[in-house]
């Protein structure tokens, strides 16, 4: 703290205008109240470099400053087989004994790149991908699988090719980086509308295994109390990539795509493979020598950012010389150095005896500046007990300050204000044909096979896969070797719910992702959500996202933890992105993706949602309400979004979960798939063609089986009331009825799986409309492609 | 502190690579022991041991061409002189292109490249491909197929993106072909060779998916063996024997750890010698 401070910033002593001028010319966002709400904090005027930490700390993305707030007051994020919630980098639930009383734990954290993949979709994606497995390499884990909610602009909209572009290189950059990487893609799912067309949302989520004992922190650990700590600085070398991108993702992108491109991140998972490899080496000897050590990634404000949390959530301070930082060819100015979001790095605090172990292992085992041009471990600085944070350079200081100043947050008020506009039924119109109708509401891209994309994804690589994206409703893994348990993962979030009623938009996506996980047997375990929407300051806005924070909260509570009685399905992991807009400020479709994992106890049985056998008995579990609302029924066919969306009802949806993993604990399952989007035909034609395109059994609906439900032909067949389709072996009837009335849930006899490779719906005696699977097969498997560039699935392999 | 890998697999851990951890614990599933080789070890190390496997993945970065790279390694040298010598070689995907681009396969003129393993090109897609596909063990004297039938089927996935078996020079193929070093090739359930997609899924000529050198120790096959290890990994909607199979161990958590189709790859080095120089 001798040292002068260089680059200080005049704020306090301006006037407003003034002050943003300067905030101007630097390229910050923060606002000029903000700007003196820093000065104030520091007690005198700013540095360059500390003004740069505050502009990302206080950016929506690092502070929730508009969400916090709510998320506290409705997401439950506790369940007693949580072993750390929200608040790190990935959350962490237990999932398997590990053996002496140590567990095994499932680490996993969700996020959006949505801005950057809008500006570059490869890069962009690619990095959203590098980001999430970073954060869930550091608590100690490995990763096992990456899934990938995406919604982009309608392909045959105004901006059709723009949009395919775009999801183009989404899909390009997602493969890129996951299948280098080594790590196994366990599926997603893509929505087109008109919505996204100037701002396409990439979620991604990443899924990690670790024993608890052998969990990372992302502190400074609390030996350094009693031993010299140090810091060091692992990978890529820094540049000013990234420079600014969290202070980007919470902007609007009008107009300034182009000249955000420096905010972009360039990531390489080469260099990530390598790093990965080598910090588990450093974490044996760490293990083997009894040191505690601290690891967190660089995200969002690179090093300032890191360093200052590490050192603030141990208590500890920290004091480094940046001109330590091994630095990519270029003159960076300090702030450049200190924030820039270069990817492929890592922050460590060792013992000042253990760094020339660890320097020894990236360096010299792993070669890192051999293998890559600069990359490398260095010690950039010093633990100290003092919780102080300073960064020096040979020019002088230039960040000092207490760490909780640098740590401190913000905090806004946002109000809400419900929008108002009225929804209406489209009226059926009678002379309609079903059989055209069902052939473009298959071919319809949101409902269509999404093989053109799995394909280009790695799903087999570590090879633990049990059932593969597009297999099943949810893709299962065998993680550890030998072993019964599985993990179950499935992403849902239908954009066309909320926007007729934003609460059932957060409600649903629980739902259905729990039903999901719950159709191949798994236990619902955990939730994780990323909150996309407009512009917070916006009223109506702020109403949206409140509302479906809101559904998702009482979701979690209301259907409730299945293994834990009186507890929520927890949120252990989340995000939120706001300023989601096209370029005239019309928010997107209120978008909350919702990931459900869960445990299987037996993976042996889990199945796919191909029909089996010739002779099985089909039942639906549950029932079919006149809930068209937001479906793509209406949508594809009458071009309505309608107004009776589905309306949730915990308790029924508990009962319908425990039913389906009941009936998947005593073995009789031969098929399962849950009637969602495109509602009970859908499904049916879906479980008849197969995930892999090439089912040869088929099934003969007679509605008079549902009869009772009153409701007319169409409703029946597209309504998207939550519900399951089972086949099981016959003559098990009355078992099955004897079950789900225990558990309160609707029971029918749709009939039996045949041999004729086609499907038909009858009702009082009379063929409604049949189909060959030859054509169903072709409407469903082929509309996707010319989205997704050139494929040739169906028959073969 | 080196390693020694007497009698046992060594696992070739190039930068890049991303398939290590389950080839070696396929090898371990047929009673062999097996343990990664870094890259920059002493390749000493590697005399007498039982077999050398080089993993999938993106060996440095795929830079310039895919495996040529991790070609000019140093321990490339020992592998040469390893396989030369008798010790089985398996490359699988990169570990392929590594091989190809080293020389070794095919081998005919030892060291020289007369082999390509192109970017995934047909009449009606191209790029990276994931899935299962059916090989056909092809006759032959490849010490790694050594376990299967003439003509049998095997499932097993892949994924590439530059995995089309290509050459300039005809008379290379013709000199594979006479010598017995086309050892699998792409086909459908029933064993068919379609020349289309998606049977052959990378346009390979002739459907080649894998090929030996004349004296059967040395393996380049783009598919992933190690993936289709375990009956649990085989897809249950899959069209052949394998999958029926495994759709009758539904519910049998042991039958499902059992064999699966890929394994006999591995199993073939149990009777192989190891180590001669």
């Amino acid at each position: 703290m001798g040292a002068p401070l260089t680059g200080v910033v005049a704020i306090r002593d301006l006037p407003d205008e003034r002050i943003a001028e300067t905030l101007a010319r630097h390229g910050f966002n923060i606002t000029t109240a903000e700007a003196r709400r820093v000065a104030e904090l520091l007690g005198r005027d700013p540095t360059v470099v500390e003004l740069t930490i505050f502009n990302t700390m206080w950016s929506e993305h690092c502070s929730y400053k508009s969400s916090r707030r709510v998320l506290k007051e409705h997401l439950p994020v506790d369940a007693p087989n949580v072993v750390l919630g929200p608040g790190e980098d990935a959350g962490i639930v237990r999932f398997a004994p590990g053996g002496d009383g140590d567990w095994w734990c499932l680490v996993i954290g969700h996020e959006s790149h949505n801005h950057p993949s809008q500006v570059l979709p490869v890069e962009g994606a690619s990095t959203g991908i590098g980001g999430i497995v970073r954060d869930v390499y550091c608590m100690g884990a490995d990763v096992v699988g990456v899934l990938d909610p995406l919604r982009f602009g309608d392909p045959s909209g105004p901006k059709g090719r723009q949009s395919i572009a775009i999801a183009r290189g989404v899909v390009e950059g997602i493969a890129q980086y996951g299948n280098a990487l080594g790590v196994p893609n366990l599926g997603g799912d893509v929505v087109f509308d008109r919505g996204y067309e100037d701002n396409c949302l990439v979620n991604v989520v990443a899924a990690g295994i670790v024993l608890e004992s052998r969990i990372v922190r992302s502190r400074v650990p609390v030996e350094a109390r009693r031993e010299p700590y140090v810091m060091i600085l692992i990978g890529k070398p820094t540049d000013d990539s990234g420079f600014g991108g969290a202070a980007f993702a919470s902007e609007d992108l009008a107009g300034e795509e182009k000249a955000n491109r420096g905010a972009v991140q360039v990531p390489d998972p080469f260099l990530k493979r390598v790093l990965a490899e080598a910090t588990k080496k450093v974490m044996e000897a760490a293990r083997a020598r009894g040191v505690a050590i601290g690891f967190k990634d660089l995200g969002a404000g690179g090093i300032a950012c890191a360093t200052s949390e590490m050192a603030h959530a141990g208590g500890f301070g920290v004091k480094l010389d940046l001109d330590a930082v091994r630095k990519a060819l270029g003159h960076f100015p300090p702030a450049v150095v200190s924030c820039s979001e270069t990817q492929e790095r890592y922050a460590m605090a060792v013992p000042r005896e253990f760094a020339a172990e660890v320097l020894r292992i990236y360096n010299e085992d792993f070669e890192l500046p051999r293998i890559y041009h600069g990359a490398g471990a260095s010690v950039i600085g010093d633990i100290t007990l003092e919780p102080y944070y300073s960064i020096e350079t040979a020019g002088g200081l230039v960040c000092s300050a207490p760490v909780e100043v640098i740590t401190t947050g913000i905090a806004y008020d946002r109000k809400g204000a419900p929008r108002r506009r009225r929804f209406e039924e489209p009226a059926l119109d009678p002379r309609r044909s079903l059989r055209d109708d069902f052939l473009a509401l298959l071919a319809s891209p949101n409902v269509a096979s999404k093989n053109h994309v799995f394909r280009r994804y790695d799903s087999e690589v570590q090879g633990r896969a049990v059932l593969r994206p597009g297999e099943a409703d949810a893709a299962v893994i065998a993680p550890l070797p030998g072993r019964s348990v599985g993990l179950a993962f499935a992403v849902d979030g239908n954009p066309f719910y909320g926007l007729i009623d934003p609460y059932e938009g957060g409600a649903l996506a629980v739902c259905e992702s729990v039903r999901n996980v719950a159709s191949v047997g798994a236990v619902p375990a955990t939730i994780t959500d990323c909150l996309n929407y407009g512009n917070p300051e916006v009223e109506e806005v702020f109403w949206e996202f409140t509302e479906g924070v809101r559904g998702i909260g009482d979701a979690c509570r209301g259907i409730g933890h299945l293994s834990h009685e009186g507890a929520p399905l927890p949120i252990v992991s989340g995000n939120v992105s706001f300023y989601n807009q096209n370029e005239a400020g019309k928010p997107i479709p209120p978008s909350p993706v919702v990931c459900c994992a869960g445990i299987v106890e037996d993976y042996s049985r889990c199945r796919s949602i191909r029909f089996k056998d010739e002779g099985s008995a089909l039942y639906l579990v549950g029932e079919i309400l006149d809930e068209l609302g937001g479906s793509e029924y209406y949508r594809a066919i009458y071009g309505a979004l309608g107004a009776n969306v589905p309306r949730s009802d915990f308790v029924r949806e508990r009962g319908l979960v425990r039913a389906v993993i009941e009936m998947h604990r005593l073995g009789i399952v031969r098929a399962c798939h849950d009637t969602g989007q495109g509602g009970l035909l859908t499904a049916l034609a879906e479980m008849a063609i197969g995930g892999r395109g090439d089912g040869e059994l088929g099934f003969t609906l007679d509605l008079d089986e549902l009869a009772p439900l009153g409701l007319p032909p169409e409703k029946l067949l597209f309504s998207e009331t939550g519900a399951f389709l089972v086949e099981t072996a016959p003559g098990i009837e009355r078992e099955m009825l004897a079950l789900c009335a225990r558990n309160r849930v609707k029971l029918w006899r749709l009939g039996e799986v045949r041999r004729a490779s086609r499907l038909e719906v009858v009702s009082r005696g009379a063929s409604l409309a049949r189909w060959d699977l030859a054509e169903l097969r072709g409407a469903y498997l082929d509309a996707c492609r010319p989205i997704f560039g050139v494929e040739n699935t169906g028959k073969g392999a | 502190m080196a390693n020694s890998f007497t009698g046992a697999v060594a696992v070739v851990q190039f930068p890049g690579v991303n398939c290590e951890y389950e080839t070696a614990a396929a090898a371990r599933a047929v009673g062999v022991s097996a343990a990664i080789f870094r890259w920059n070890e002493d390749p000493a190390a590697l005399d007498g041991c039982l077999g050398i496997v080089l993993p999938g993945g993106f060996s440095y970065q795929d830079r310039i061409r895919a495996g040529v790279v991790a070609a000019k390694d140093r321990v490339m040298d020992a592998v040469s002189a390893l396989a030369r010598a008798g010790t089985p070689v398996l490359g699988i995907c990169n570990g392929a292109q590594v091989l190809v681009e080293a020389g070794l396969i095919p081998g005919i003129h030892w060291e020289k490249v007369d082999l390509a393993l192109a970017p995934n090109v047909m009449a009606d897609r191209e790029g990276y491909y994931c899935n299962w596909i059916y090989l056909r063990r092809e006759p032959t004297n490849c010490l790694w197929t050594k376990l299967y039938g003439d003509g049998e089927v095997v499932p097993v996935p892949v994924a590439h993106a530059e995995g089309r078996f290509t050459t300039e020079d005809a008379g290379v193929l013709e000199e594979m072909k006479r010598g017995g070093q086309v050892a699998l090739r792409y086909c459908d359930a029933s064993g068919a060779v379609v020349p289309s997609f998606p049977v052959n899924p990378n346009g390979s000529v002739e459907n080649i998916a894998g090929v030996c050198n004349r004296e059967g120790n040395v393996l380049a096959l783009m598919p992933h063996p190690e993936r289709a290890a375990w009956l649990r990994q085989v897809p249950e909607d899959l069209g052949d024997r394998w999958a029926r199979r495994r759709r009758a161990a539904a519910g049998d958590q042991a039958a499902l750890e059992g064999e699966g189709p890929g394994r006999r790859f591995f199993a073939a080095l149990g009777g192989a010698k190891g180590g001669s120089r």
